[in-house]
């Protein structure tokens, strides 16, 4: 095990706001970690920051992937190098079908590499594969990214998306939310497929629910900007049963 | 700089010296129309934004010159690229003049206009007289009462650079129940400062159907003046699409005069401009009785310091009623310095009326952009992609499947060059 995901002292604002005040988290290779916390703590915030969004500000700390400086890379840059963000809120692109990002997402990736593009029938296939794995119809291959698609078929959308990326670090922001049932177990599938020795997963999620069926090695607790408290996934189950404001008078004591 | 205008004694002189044919008489007549007209200026409301002064004084400049008015531009590697890229029966326009070559086929009839007898050519408004004027030749296309002609029919309009000044003259007219799919494509051959002024002029009798697509990709050097006029009789329906990757200036006149209850009118317009490109898109509709309808939808990405004009009038004629009306103008802003002009024009003097209009000015959306990049493309490739989202919303408008890989193709290669263009 050695450690992918290094972050130090962050702090990170957005439109003079400052929303990470000075956030530490290690994540080490074959991990899952959970981050849960109150709505507004910032864990999208985080998340969109380690994904490189150019709206927000790092004014202090540093963050490390795999012993190098992440903050001075392009968004693009981060992509190809292994980490993927599962966005809270899928981005709906009307007019650009679902395949072909699939396509140029893993090309640019390949590339990076030093590979060649994928041919039209390999891609094809593991598409299916993919799309199987998560019981998601063919037929989203050819509508629009995310256009028109609920919620749950976003989210599925997006893990879909990572299941063909293969990511080192894969980020989930509340890729639970909005699912139902038989779909959370489909997105619980895609997940724990991509567990392994090498790779790291960090799920953001308000429910107890995800982690019956992916289980954390640790929960952290976010709260105004900072991680407060981190445990064992038995820290989710007593968040569930008292709430955060249990976390706040703890973190304030 | 001294304003030049093409006066009397100068038009007079050119016209004076063509040669003696069927287009004479109208000649005459119009240089007299076009001398108490004169070019447009910027006080006329119409031409507020598109001043015509430089194409005026390569006007005068070309006139001066002793015009030879010989088509000069030869038969090239472009033509023979386009030629083949669109499956269709294809008709050849050089500088005006049409090629002797034309295709026979069933019940179209298909003629020079130096040849054909042509009693009367419209020369109404400035440029439409400046046409008939200075007219060499051009292309009558008339189709029979129901006939449907197996491929679609395409024009390629190729021009020569040099200090030219071209007339284009196309003429249209189906008869009762009969469909054509027309495609023009206006090109250049070679650079350097050039004018082509062209005039289409569309008869649709009862329930006849034109599906007509232009693809205007012509060298960054060359303006054009472009201006079809259509009439429908009852249940008539004409579907134009326009596609405007070139040229320096471009003006667009598509006016389209609803006569007979039934008709449809449907516009698209896409237009891509760059660098220091001026694009102009008038349309008009006009509803003279109801029920009709009328649907129109345009496009434009601009980047450098282009500028573009969208204005689109529709006219409801007192009792036109049942008439339905959608339009809407949508505009991709990719550098704060390019500038866009839309405006819609409604005049409803009918009681019931559906119209509605919509316009719009955007960048690209950031969230979108990120959301690609997050996925590992590149800044350049997501801009390149969403923008072509944006312009693939007018292809699919694309009635005439023959043609799409050509637009496409097109569409593509000037994206590229545009997005190189855009502001960060
Ligand atoms: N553009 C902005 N301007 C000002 N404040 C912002 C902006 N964007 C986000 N914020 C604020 O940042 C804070 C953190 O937001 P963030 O989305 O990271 O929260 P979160 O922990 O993911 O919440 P949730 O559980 O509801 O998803 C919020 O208070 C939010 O209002
Ligand atoms: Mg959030």
């Amino acid at each position: 095990m050695s450690k992918m995901l290094e972050i130090e002292n962050l702090k990170a604002r957005i439109a003079g706001n400052e929303i990470l005040t000075g956030l530490n988290l290690v994540v080490s290779t074959g991990e899952v970690h959970a981050i849960m916390g109150p709505n507004g703590s910032g864990k999208s915030t985080l998340a969109q920051v380690i994904a490189g969004h150019a709206d927000y500000d790092v004014t202090e700390g540093s963050v490390k992937f795999d012993g190098n400086d992440l903050l001075e890379l392009e968004p693009e840059e981060r992509a190809r190098e292994g980490i993927f963000l599962g966005f809270q809120y899928p981005v709906e692109i009307p007019g650009v079908n679902n395949a072909y990002l699939l396509k140029a997402a893993v090309n640019a990736k390949r590339k990076h590499v030093g590979m060649d593009e994928i041919d039209a029938f390999e891609f094809l296939k593991l598409a299916r594969e993919k799309m199987a794995l998560l019981d998601m119809d063919q037929s989203f291959l050819n509508r629009g990214v995310n256009e028109g698609f609920s919620g749950g078929e976003k989210k599925r959308n997006e893990i879909l998306q990572m299941a063909m990326l293969e990511p080192k670090l894969a980020i989930l922001d509340e890729t639970d939310s909005g699912l139902d049932i038989d779909a959370l177990k489909a997105v619980a599938n895609g997940v724990n497929a991509l567990r392994h020795a090498d790779r790291a997963i960090v799920l953001v999620t308000h429910y107890q629910r995800l982690l019956d069926y992916i289980e954390p090695d640790f929960v952290h607790v976010l709260s105004k900007g900072q991680i407060v408290r981190s445990g064992d996934k038995s820290l989710a189950l007593e968040l569930e049963e008292k709430g955060y404001e249990w976390v706040r008078e703890v973190a304030n004591a | 700089m001294t304003t030049q205008v093409i006066d009397k004694s100068l038009l007079d002189a050119a016209v004076k010296a063509m040669p003696d044919d069927r287009l004479a008489g109208l000649r005459r007549e119009a240089a007299d129309r076009f001398v108490s007209l004169g070019f447009p200026g910027t006080d006329h409301e119409d031409w507020k934004y598109t001043n015509l002064s430089d194409i005026e004084a390569l006007s005068v400049a070309w006139l001066k010159g002793n015009p030879n008015l010989q088509p000069v531009s030869s038969v090239t590697d472009i033509t023979d690229e386009v030629r083949s890229a669109i499956d269709a029966h294809w008709l050849l326009v050089r500088d005006g003049v049409a090629d002797d070559m034309l295709p026979d086929i069933d019940g179209i009839e298909i003629e020079r206009l130096v040849d054909a007898d042509c009693s009367a050519l419209s020369a109404d408004d400035a440029l439409s007289a400046f046409n008939v004027a200075l007219l060499q030749d051009g292309l009558r296309i008339r189709v029979e009462p129901d006939a449907a002609p197996d491929r679609p029919l395409a024009i390629l309009n190729i021009d020569s650079a040099r200090q030219r000044v071209v007339q284009s003259r196309l003429v249209v007219e189906l008869a009762a129940g009969a469909r054509l799919e027309l495609i023009e494509c206006a090109l250049s051959n070679g650079s350097g400062s050039q004018f082509t002024n062209s005039v289409v002029d569309v008869d649709l009798e009862n329930a006849a159907c034109l599906t007509h697509t232009r693809v205007q990709d012509r060298h960054p050097d060359h303006s054009g003046i472009y201006r079809l006029q259509a009439s429908l009789a009852r249940d008539a329906n004409i579907r134009h699409s326009s596609f405007d990757f070139g040229g320096a200036l471009s003006r667009n006149d598509v006016v389209t005069d609803i006569k007979g209850t039934g008709a449809a009118v449907g516009l698209n317009g896409l237009y891509l401009a760059g660098g220091e490109q001026h694009i102009d898109n008038h349309t008009s509709i006009i509803h003279g009785v109801g029920p009709a309808t009328s649907d129109e939808e345009y496009r434009g990405i601009l980047t450098g310091r282009a500028q573009c004009v969208f204005n689109g009038k529709v006219i409801v004629a007192e009792g036109a009623d049942g008439t339905n009306s959608r339009q809407s103008n949508h505009n991709l802003l990719l550098s704060d310095r390019a500038e866009i002009d839309t405006k819609p024009e409604l005049e409803i003097y009918a009681d019931d009326v559906k119209c509605a209009h919509g316009a719009t000015v955007g960048q690209l959306d950031h969230a979108a952009l990120f959301y690609l990049q997050s996925r590992g493309l590149d800044r350049d490739q997501a801009k390149q992609i969403l923008t072509r989202a944006f312009a693939a919303g007018m292809l699919s408008s694309l009635s005439v499947p023959a043609c799409e890989d050509f637009v496409s193709a097109r569409l593509d290669r000037r994206l590229a060059e545009l997005v190189d263009d855009v502001d960060d």
